[in-house]
């Protein structure tokens, strides 16, 4: 853990690897599109293997209102401001994509009783910066930036929210979006003045459903954009074309020196990887192709839909989901030019490879994943978006989601589905739930960035 | 006539007075009825119900595909009634509202209205749009 003297964080990614086991998971639980008039919620997991509630929901902080559709969230302080002691990593800021709410959630007073502490309601962030549809939360030293895809209609492209340290709403971060069409999500490093943002599509687009045809009308984003951190505007575009349909989450290494980072294409179902070469240029590259698989009822094969990447906190692994085919993928990048598949776990998905793991019915496929900060454990759940969800896989709104841990051997690679750990989001008290993303409070693999 | 009666089919045919100038999902939430939503601007289709009888106005919605307003689909954050109405609420309503998009394609002029391709019975006809010029070059 930090030093008394230091702020939130770690001094290094080394250090991050050191601190004790995550005993807390908080992650997202969904109740809009499944018919259960109820809030969504922050469900607190035990995973302490000495306690005797592991493995289960020991707390749900629900929100004040239905229909947010909680997605991913932040923390109000990270690494990044690991020398400011008047900082500490107290809250996660838990934005509503759908309601545009960002609900501010202290767990600092009881980390086991996560609370509301404030809400900034959507309709202020609408008037004062003509943004919706909260994504991506990163700090930004003592600051916070949000990733809003869409305009106070939904529109595309949208921008930035920036949020002072006590979540007053400053207005809009960037200087320019220039000509990008799409965000979704960014990643900084500020040691090469960098930040690159992906692209989904407009909320208009893709909140109520996926029509393939939409790809083939540009509806769908098909680039990654590097911008110019300290000028807060575009400075070069991407253009992955069919290699990098629908570009979702983008890492860089952890490493605040490195330049390489990765993006995983959904559609596409590829790594492309990033990097600036010896001439100061940026380049990138297609490191992984996952094949399309046949499917006897499916007119066409099945894309594999990467629906999210992870880098472990000493950046040798890079981990994936294929959330339509149901397989967890490790692979060695420590030469990130030539990706090694180390590891593959299958759960759920519509291959039917594994309908059933310890014990529980799996509806949906691997989707968000979260890993200890040591690199040993991968969480994982399987609701992807309410409405996509109900599309791809429509018996998750009377079954559930669930999460599952995996081992993961750092040593050799390799993967294994732990035998002892499932939380069943279906047998929730107030009806069967659909869980998303997961931080833990100590921070994570997805969260931290070093100056 | 400022007011029309709704009817939920799928509610013992309950009924309920709304204001025509008001949107569907308000007029019915302010009577007690529960509703999903999420938007709350016509974007997002959480809030959809199915119109099995009257007619709305929902030119506000930018959620619903040709496909989905053909089967009767309205935005009820967004929708306003012209007339009296009988609607199938909630999500057991949605029956036809999500589809595999893979295994069952959209045919063109099922998209969204502004990428759809108009069932056109007859093609854009030739004198027509020489007709047009016409009128440009007479003013």
């Amino acid at each position: 853990m930090s030093l008394d003297c230091c702020g939130p964080g770690y001094a290094s990614p080394a250090e991050a690897m050191q601190a004790p086991r995550e005993k807390l998971l908080y992650t997202i639980a969904l109740y809009v599109g499944t018919g259960i008039q109820k809030p969504d919620y922050l469900a607190t997991i035990d995973a302490d293997p000495d306690s005797p509630t592991y493995s289960q929901v020991i707390h749900r902080c629900e929100m004040p209102g239905i229909g947010d559709e909680l997605h991913h969230m932040g923390w109000n302080a990270c690494s990044s401001c690991h020398g400011d002691a008047g900082m500490s990593r107290d809250y996660l800021i838990v934005p509503g994509v759908r309601s545009s709410n960002l609900h501010i959630v202290d767990v600092a007073t009881d980390p086991r009783a996560p609370r509301i502490h404030k809400v900034i309601e959507g309709k202020e962030i609408k008037a004062k910066t003509n943004l919706s549809a909260p994504h991506t939360v990163h700090c930004l030293g003592s600051e916070i930036i949000i990733s809003m895809l869409g305009d106070a209609q939904g529109n595309a492209p949208g921008g930035y929210l920036h949020l002072d340290k006590d979540f007053n709403i400053l207005g809009r971060w960037e200087n320019s979006m220039g000509d990008i069409p799409f965000g979704y999500d960014f990643w900084y490093q500020p040691r090469h003045n960098v930040m690159v943002s992906s692209e989904w599509a407009a909320p208009n687009t893709f909140m109520p459903g996926f029509d393939l045809e939409e790809v083939g009308h540009l509806k769908y984003g098909r680039r990654l954009h590097l911008w110019d951190f300290e000028k807060k505007e575009p400075m070069q575009t991407m253009y992955l074309g069919e290699d990098g349909l629908i570009p979702l989450e983008v890492r860089f290494h952890h490493d605040p020196a490195s330049t390489h980072g990765f993006c995983g294409a959904a559609l596409s179902a590829n790594i492309i990887h990033w990097w600036k070469d010896d001439a100061g240029e940026w380049q990138w590259e297609k490191v992984v192709d996952v094949e399309n698989e046949p499917h006897p009822e499916w007119p066409i094969p099945i894309p594999g839909v990467i629906s999210v990447i992870l880098l472990s906190m000493d950046d040798r692994f890079l981990y994936l989901c294929n959330w339509l085919h149901g397989d967890i993928r490790q692979y060695n990048i420590e030469d990130p030019h030539n990706p090694v598949l180390t590891g593959q776990v299958w759960m759920g998905g519509l291959l039917n490879r594994a309908p059933e793991v310890n014990g529980m019915r799996i509806t949906g496929g691997p989707q968000m994943i979260q890993m200890s900060l040591d690199g040993k454990r991968l969480y994982v759940t399987t609701s992807l978006f309410s409405t996509w969800d109900n599309q791809f896989y429509p018996d998750i709104r009377t079954n559930g989601g669930v999460m599952l841990m995996v081992n993961c051997d750092t040593e050799n690679g390799g993967m294994e589905i732990d035998p002892d750990f499932g939380v069943n989001f279906g047998n929730e008290p107030n009806g069967p739930s659909r869980c998303h993303e997961t931080r833990y409070p100590g921070g994570d693999c997805t969260s931290d960035i070093w100056l | 006539m400022t007011e029309q009666t709704i009817t939920l089919a799928n509610r013992d045919g309950a009924t309920y007075r709304v204001d025509r100038r008001k949107p569907l999902l308000d007029s019915l939430r302010d009577q007690g009825v529960d509703l999903p939503f999420g938007c709350k601007y016509g974007g997002c289709i959480t809030c959809a119900a199915k119109l099995v009888e009257g007619e709305v106005d929902q030119r506000a919605q930018v959620a619903l595909n040709n496909r989905q307003l053909g089967n009767g689909y309205v935005i009820l954050c967004v929708a306003r009634p012209v007339t009296d109405c009988t609607f199938e609420i909630g999500v057991e309503s949605h029956d036809k509202l999500y589809r595999n998009p893979f295994t069952d394609r959209l045919e063109p002029h099922e998209l969204k209205a502004d990428i759809a391709t108009p069932l056109a019975s007859t093609p854009p006809s030739r004198s027509e749009a020489v007709g047009e010029n016409r009128g440009k070059d007479a003013s």
